[in-house]
């Protein structure tokens, strides 16, 4: 849609590179299988523990950071490119900028997640969900992400169509915002080649991450599949958008109010009120961009409904939809903080996240994947029937998923909060809460398996409409009229009253550019500059002091093992909380938490004031088989910890970049760190062979997780001489 | 004194209110700029654009690259 009157004469021919597009597709089908059969593979580690096999790469704490990886960045991130590379070139009418830089944008992408493949179940980790990624990754993924924005800004730069498009304003949103949210989510101090530790600490530190980690379900999960939906949709359908203006507003709202909704994560922890009603607020607004969307997307079928009974692509995009308006409406009844002091930790969360990612995500890239085959690979959909019974299979497979695990998220929030008749928790035993779940896991993975079904159905038909295309792809050659560098933008008659100035801005992608990056910068300083400076955000206790040499070094192994995927660390001031587990958290409790490690589900009971409540040679037969302690127990066993030796050298490089981020260490308690920490397991070791347990584990990675696990909570109940001796240096025991 | 202080002594109950003012007056602007009657054609044309992004073709589907 060139404007009238400002096109140069002059017609220039040029070809879509759709090779990109098709590799990225493959690698989409390829990963999504891969990931969700992780997810599957979890799924059945919750319903029993021999699934985790025994093995340290292969137990429930390591996989489950692979499998959200694997779906968000691997299969929807594919997906995501898929879908940019094939809409951008066509909305802009403009081959990719550079080949070389869309082939290092794909190969790269791969190379990251098979490192992300190989770290993950290897444990090295950062423990902060969905940037679990280590540092030298990072790196990857933001040299990576520059690569392809410079692609998509090129292509821009060079179009062929004035008017920028909405879908390409979405995704432009994608590219800003994840930048940002990247790189200030990651900044950390290196303690070595694959450890590193997160600059902030505590409140601030959970704070950053859920403003990252909600926001990267908006920029990654959310904006650039509506980009899509917006192109897409109406390609499938036939018809134009409902309503462009209504897109417009769709668009502004979300990016500005997105950002502020993060804090809704941390209801009720240690997180300051003033956050946490901001988070709320911002998500109960988020609800109305979010169903005018949803509203904009279905009646763009108007006149078109007879269509979806016949055609498996739109069948896709209603029901992702559909999901998409449900998921948005409970995103908001689940940030307010009265339901989500029940929520919160349960289940009911993951089911959200799955209505969202199985059934949003996942079917908008079936959609789509369906409309490119035939266009890719040049040749007929190889079987539209597979195609509908993938729909119908993966549609009951959500079903089945969802239900059953709104069903678990309900009954643990009420569990856990039962109170009998003489006021005493009616469930005192957290065993018993989990046990009521395994039929509803068991059901869970019914519908993983369903659903991977349609995955798989989904590959098979990928696979043979590929095989039925030509030898080589035909590359049809396109021709439309240059923009002629020097010429104006659209003229601003009528000025402010006809909007022009917006007009102006999609013509001018630097400029709409930063305007959203504004938008995402100013709403995050409005959260981030009150959160880092107040002081009164974070009052200091005098008796907490830094982790011992070994305690880090046990920190360091619960981080490896992903523990903090099933165990809080964060005790709500609610009373079927402090009754069940102890004294609520106090933000100045973790200002030496470099990273925080609260957590965000309760798979487990909370560990936040574990230390003390058994003694040594219960923590060394619980980790040995979680079943001698607990029977019912889902927990893996982790008897490599006996035999895995600590790396002392690793215990003095973490405290000394711990040191660099301002924990107090003294200069002797970083000099001789390893010296200390040995001195530490010796006494452990010690008392649990006089336990009665087993001889020599003063070596081993168990030895310095007991003391991280002993120590947890144990600050504010020490007496303040004591306290004082350990923080001036004599704590090197306990 | 240190830059926490002086944050801690301010008021940030009007930094709340700049924000909801900011909020508002953008909503309104993009608001007024989406609903007026005389946009209606320009957004019209806009939202045909992944209807009409097939340019001409000047060799089809068939021919060999």
């Amino acid at each position: 849609m060139a404007s009238p009157g400002m096109r140069n004469e002059r017609m220039e021919q040029f070809v879509y590179d759709d090779a990109i597009v098709r590799l990225f597709l493959l690698a989409t089908l390829v990963w999504g299988l891969v990931g969700m059969l992780v997810g599957v593979v979890i799924a059945l580690q919750l319903a029993s523990s021999v699934f985790n096999l025994g093995l340290p790469w292969t137990s429930f704490g390591r996989l489950r950071p692979l499998h959200t990886n694997a779906v968000i960045f691997a299969f929807a991130g594919n997906a995501i490119f898929t879908g940019v590379y094939y809409s951008t070139q066509r909305l802009l009418k403009a081959r990719m900028w550079s080949d070389a830089l869309s082939r290092l944008h794909f190969w790269g992408w791969q190379a990251i997640i098979v490192a992300a493949a190989l770290t993950l179940p290897l444990g090295i980790n950062q423990s902060k969900e969905y940037a679990e990624l280590e540092w030298p990754i990072d790196v990857a993924i933001a040299l990576v992400w520059v690569a392809f924005s410079v692609n998509v800004f090129g292509t821009i730069a060079k179009r062929r169509e004035r008017h920028l498009y909405v879908a390409i304003w979405f995704y432009i949103s994608t590219l800003v915002a994840i930048a940002i949210l990247h790189i200030f989510n990651n900044l950390v101090v290196v303690a070595g080649p694959f450890k590193s530790y997160s600059i902030y600490a505590g409140v601030q530190d959970a704070f950053m991450q859920w403003w990252y980690g909600h926001n990267a379900v908006a920029f990654f999960l959310t904006t650039p599949f509506l980009g899509m939906m917006y192109y897409f949709l109406p390609k499938a359908a036939d018809r134009p958008v409902f309503s462009y203006r209504l897109s417009i507003l769709h668009f502004w709202t979300l990016v500005f109010i997105y950002i502020w909704a993060g804090p809704h994560h941390l209801h009720y922890t240690a997180l300051p009120a003033w956050a946490s009603t901001l988070g709320m607020l911002f998500s109960v607004m988020l609800w109305m961009p979010s169903w005018g969307g949803m509203v904009n997307g279905l009646l763009t079928l108007r006149g078109a409904w007879h269509k979806v009974t016949e055609d498996p692509v739109l069948k896709f995009f209603v029901v992702a939809i559909t999901f998409y308006g449900m998921s948005t409406f409970e995103g908001p009844l689940l940030s307010i903080k009265s339901v989500n002091a029940l929520s919160h930790y349960t289940d009911w969360t993951i089911a959200h996240v799955h209505a969202g990612a199985l059934g949003w995500v996942g079917f908008m890239v079936f959609g789509m994947v369906y409309w490119l085959l035939p266009r890719l690979f040049q040749a007929e959909l190889w079987s539209k029937r597979l195609a509908e019974l993938h729909f119908w299979i993966a549609t009951v497979g959500i079903l089945l998923y969802v239900v059953a695990i709104y069903a678990a998220g309900l009954t643990q929030g009420l569990m856990w909060r039962a109170f009998d008749e003489t006021g005493r928790l009616a469930y005192p035993d957290f065993i018993e809460t989990t046990m009521r779940l395994i039929p509803m896991y068991w059901v869970r993975v019914l519908g993983g398996v369903l659903y991977i079904a349609g995955m798989v159905f989904c590959g098979v038909n990928a696979l043979m409409t590929w095989r039925s295309g030509p030898a080589r792809y035909a590359e049809p050659v396109h021709e439309a009229p240059s923009l002629a560098p020097t010429a104006p933008a659209p003229a601003a008659a009528g000025g402010f009253r006809r909007a022009a100035w917006h007009r102006r801005w999609e013509g001018l992608p630097v400029t709409f550019s930063v305007w959203v990056g504004v938008a995402v910068v100013v709403a995050s300083l409005f959260e981030v500059v009150p959160m880092f400076l107040i002081g009164s955000n974070v009052p200091t206790i005098q008796a907490v002091h830094p982790y011992t040499p070994l305690e880090l070094a046990g920190r360091d192994v619960y981080v490896a093992e992903g523990c903090n995927n099933c165990h809080s660390q964060m005790i709500r001031p609610i009373r079927a909380e402090t009754m069940r587990y102890g004294e609520y958290s106090k933000p100045g409790e973790f200002v030496y938490d470099h990273p925080f490690l609260w957590g965000s589900r309760r798979i487990g009971p909370d560990l936040a004031r574990v230390g003390g409540k058994y003694p040594d040679l219960w923590h060394v037969r619980h980790m040995e088989d979680p079943r001698s302690t607990t029977p019912q127990s889902i927990m893996p066993a982790y008897p490599w910890l006996a035999r895995t030796p600590l790396k002392w050298s690793a215990v003095e490089r973490g405290v000394a970049a711990q040191s660099t981020l301002g924990v107090p260490y003294t200069p002797e308690q970083v000099r001789n760190a390893g010296g200390l920490a040995r001195e530490q397991a010796k006494q452990i070791a010690g008392a649990i062979a006089r336990q009665g347990g087993p001889a020599g584990l003063e070596e081993t990675e168990l030895v310095a997780l007991v003391a991280y696990l002993q120590r947890l909570g144990t600050d504010i109940k020490k007496p303040s001489s004591v306290a004082a001796a350990a923080g001036s240096g004599e704590g090197a025991g306990r | 004194m240190k830059l926490a202080d002086v944050m801690s002594a301010m008021h940030f109950d009007l930094l709340a209110q700049v924000a909801l003012v900011i909020a508002v007056a953008g909503f309104v602007t993009v608001m007024v700029a989406v609903f007026l009657a005389r946009n209606r054609e320009p957004f019209r044309r806009a939202a045909l654009m992944p209807l009409a992004d097939d340019p001409t073709v000047v060799r089809g589907p068939g021919d060999r690259a």
